[in-house]
C-alpha cells in the first residue's frame, strides 16, 4: 500500500513538472517584425496574447515587446504617432499615454533620454509609478519609429528587489534586438 | 465572514432601482454599525485617493471651495457633517461625495464653471448625498437583496470614469462615493441641492445653466458621461427637472448672487493647468477653449501663449503651425527668459530642415534652462545644427 502510494506520488510530481516545464517555456510568443535573444530562464506566460516573458511571474517583472501602427492611436489619449517624429516628441506622447492610466497612481519620470535601439533614433524613459494593490513599480522603456511601425521595449519589475535583479538580462536583450526584414 | 459578506454588499450597493427606506435626516449619525462601517470605509477610500498623487494642491482655492460649501451648510437642515472639499487633477467632469461629508471635485468641472453660483450648485448637490445619507440609505435597500448586484456591477460599468476610479479603489474600499447614487437620490440631490443654493443667497438658474453648458460640452466633444451628470437619471431629464423647478416655485425670483468675478480670479490657475490635462489627453478642442479663456483676463501671460502654441502644434493641423508660431513667437516677446517657447520654436525649424533656424532657437533655450529635464534631447539636436551647418 505505502510502496502504491509513493508510486503515485512520484507519477504525479513527474507529470507536474511536465506539464509545468511545458507552460514555462518560449513556446507560442507571436511573429513579429524583430529577433531578440532571450536569456535563459524566460518563459511566456501562456494566458498572454504578447510578446511577454517574465522569470518569476508577470507580477513580479517581466519584460514586453511591441509593435504597433504609427497612425493608431493610444489607448488613454488617443494620440498618434507620425513618420519622422522626433523621439523627444515620441517619448512625450508615451508619457503622457501612462500618465493618463487611471489603472496607476504617483507615476513619476525620473529620466527620459534620447537612446539608440538597433541603430534608429529613439528614447529612453525610466519611470515609477503604484498599481492598485499599493505595489511600487519601476518601468524602463524603450522606442523608436521606423517606417509606419512603432516599436517599443520595456523592462518592468518590482521596485523593492526584482527589478535590479534582472535588469542585466533586459539589457541582454535590448542589445540583442534587431528588426528582420520583412 | 459577515463583515466581507457586508463589505461586498456596500461594494456593489450603487445605483439600485430599490425604492429607500425612509430615514429621517437627522437621525443620529454614525449611530448604527453600519453607517459607522461605512464611515470606516470611506475614510480608507479617501487615504487612497490622498495618496494616490492625483490631488491638485492649491490651498487657497480649497479655502474658497469649502468657504462656499460652509455658506451652503448655515442653511442646510442636516446633521452636523464637517464638510471637507478637495479637488482632483483630473480633466473629465466629474464630482463625488463620501458619506462622511467629504467631497472630491474633479479639476474639469471646475474648469468649465463660469461662476460661483455654479460652484454652489454643484457643492449643494454633493453636500445632499452626505446629509441626506444616500450610501446609508442604498446600502438599508439592498442589503437583504443581493439579487440587485449583477444589476448594479451593470450600471457601473456604464459610468465609464467613475467606474475607473471605483476600480481602483476597489481593492481598498467600499465604492461609497465615486460610483454614484440611484436615480431616486440625484433627483433629490438636485431638488433639495437647489433649496440650498437658493436658500444661501444664489441664483438658482445658474444650476440650469450649469446642467445646459455641460451637457453641450457632453454632446460636441463626445466625452464620457460624467458621474455628476450622469446616467441616473439622464442629463437630459435632469435638465427638464430643473427647468419645472425654476418655472414654478422659482417663478420670479430671478435674482441672486452670482460672483462670477472673484470665483474666476480665484480659478483662473486651475483653469490653465486644467487644460494642460486636457492637451495630455489628446482633448485639443477643449484644451484650446479653457486657455482662450483664460487668455481673455490674463492676455499678457506668457505661459498661456506657449500652451496655445503647444495645443496647434501637437494638433497638427493644416494651418497649425503658423498658429503654434505666432503664439510662441508671443510668449517670447512676454518673456524673453521663457526657455519653453524657444525650445518649442527649435523643434519646428528642426523638423522643417531649418537647422540654422533651429540652432538659434536650441542654444537659446539651453541658455535659459542650462539644466532642462530633457537638455539630453536638445544637445543631440543642437549638434547636428552644428555639423550639418558645417557640412555646408
Amino acid at each position: 500500500m505505502k510502496k502504491l502510494l509513493l508510486l503515485l506520488i512520484s507519477l504525479v510530481l513527474i507529470f507536474g513538472c511536465a506539464a509545468s516545464a511545458n507552460k514555462r517555456s518560449l513556446n507560442a510568443l507571436p511573429k513579429s517584425d524583430f529577433s531578440v535573444e532571450i536569456p535563459a530562464g524566460w518563459w511566456k506566460p501562456q494566458y498572454v496574447n504578447k510578446y511577454l516573458i517574465t522569470k518569476d511571474g508577470p507580477f513580479l517583472q517581466y519584460v514586453l515587446i511591441q509593435q504597433r501602427p504609427i497612425d493608431h492611436p493610444f489607448k488613454n489619449t488617443k494620440k498618434k504617432l507620425r513618420k519622422r517624429m522626433l523621439p523627444l516628441e515620441s517619448a512625450r506622447i508615451i508619457i503622457d499615454e501612462i500618465a493618463s492610466d487611471r489603472n496607476i497612481a504617483n507615476f513619476n519620470v525620473i529620466e527620459n533620454t534620447p537612446a539608440i535601439i538597433d541603430g534608429h533614433a529613439g528614447f529612453k524613459i525610466l519611470f515609477t509609478y503604484m498599481d492598485k494593490k499599493g505595489s511600487v513599480f519601476k518601468t524602463l522603456y524603450y522606442g523608436f519609429i521606423s517606417d509606419n511601425t512603432f516599436f517599443s521595449l520595456r523592462y518592468n519589475a518590482a521596485t523593492r528587489h526584482y527589478y535590479e535583479k534582472d535588469i542585466a538580462d533586459f539589457q541582454q536583450i535590448l542589445n540583442s534586438f534587431k528588426l528582420v526584414e520583412g | 465572514m459577515k463583515n466581507v459578506a457586508f463589505i461586498i454588499t456596500v461594494c456593489f450597493m450603487v445605483a439600485a432601482c430599490a425604492a429607500p427606506p425612509p430615514i429621517t435626516v437627522d437621525e443620529a449619525l454614525t449611530a448604527g454599525k453600519e453607517e459607522t462601517l461605512l464611515w470606516r470605509l470611506a475614510l480608507e477610500e479617501q487615504q487612497v485617493i490622498n495618496s494616490s498623487g492625483w490631488l491638485y494642491r492649491n490651498a487657497e482655492l480649497e479655502t474658497y471651495l469649502n468657504a462656499v460649501a460652509a455658506k451652503l451648510k448655515t442653511v442646510a437642515d442636516s446633521p452636523d457633517i464637517s464638510f471637507d472639499i478637495k479637488i482632483i487633477n483630473d480633466p473629465h467632469l466629474n464630482a463625488f461625495a463620501f458619506p462622511n461629508g467629504v467631497i472630491y471635485v474633479h479639476t474639469g468641472v471646475l474648469a468649465r464653471m463660469e461662476n460661483e453660483a455654479q460652484l454652489a450648485a454643484l457643492l449643494a448637490h454633493e453636500m445632499t448625498h452626505c446629509t441626506h445619507r444616500h450610501s446609508l440609505r442604498v446600502l438599508k435597500s439592498i442589503k437583504d437583496r443581493p439579487g440587485y448586484m449583477a444589476a448594479v456591477q451593470k450600471s457601473i460599468e456604464k459610468v465609464a470614469m467613475a467606474q475607473e476610479l471605483a476600480q481602483f479603489l476597489g481593492v481598498n474600499g467600499s465604492r461609497t462615493a465615486v460610483t454614484g447614487y440611484t436615480r431616486e437620490f440625484e433627483t433629490e440631490a438636485d431638488r433639495v441641492g437647489l433649496d440650498l443654493m437658493a436658500q444661501a443667497g444664489y441664483d438658482p438658474r445658474q444650476a440650469l445653466n450649469l446642467f445646459e453648458h455641460l451637457r453641450q460640452e457632453i454632446e460636441i466633444e463626445g466625452v464620457k458621461e460624467p458621474f455628476f451628470f450622469g446616467t441616473h437619471p439622464s442629463v437630459q431629464q435632469r435638465i427638464e427637472n430643473a427647468s419645472l423647478w425654476l418655472a414654478t416655485e422659482y417663478s420670479g425670483k430671478d435674482t441672486g448672487l452670482i460672483n462670477s468675478e472673484i470665483f474666476r480670479s480665484r480659478l483662473d490657475e486651475l483653469v490653465l493647468d486644467n487644460a494642460r490635462l486636457d492637451l495630455r489627453i489628446g482633448r485639443f478642442y477643449i484644451a484650446q477653449s479653457s486657455v482662450e479663456k483664460y487668455l481673455r483676463r490674463n492676455p499678457d501671460d506668457a505661459g498661456a501663449h506657449y500652451l496655445l502654441g503647444e495645443i496647434f502644434r501637437q494638433q497638427g493641423r493644416q494651418d497649425d503651425t503658423e498658429k503654434a508660431i505666432k503664439q510662441y513667437k508671443k510668449a517670447i516677446v512676454l518673456d524673453p527668459s521663457f526657455p519653453a517657447p524657444h525650445k518649442a520654436m527649435g523643434l519646428m525649424h528642426y523638423e522643417e530642415g531649418e537647422r540654422r533656424l533651429a540652432q538659434k532657437f536650441f542654444e537659446t533655450c539651453l541658455l535659459l534652462s542650462p539644466n532642462a529635464p530633457d537638455k539630453a534631447y536638445i544637445q543631440g539636436y543642437l549638434e547636428k545644427c552644428i555639423n550639418t551647418g558645417k557640412e555646408s
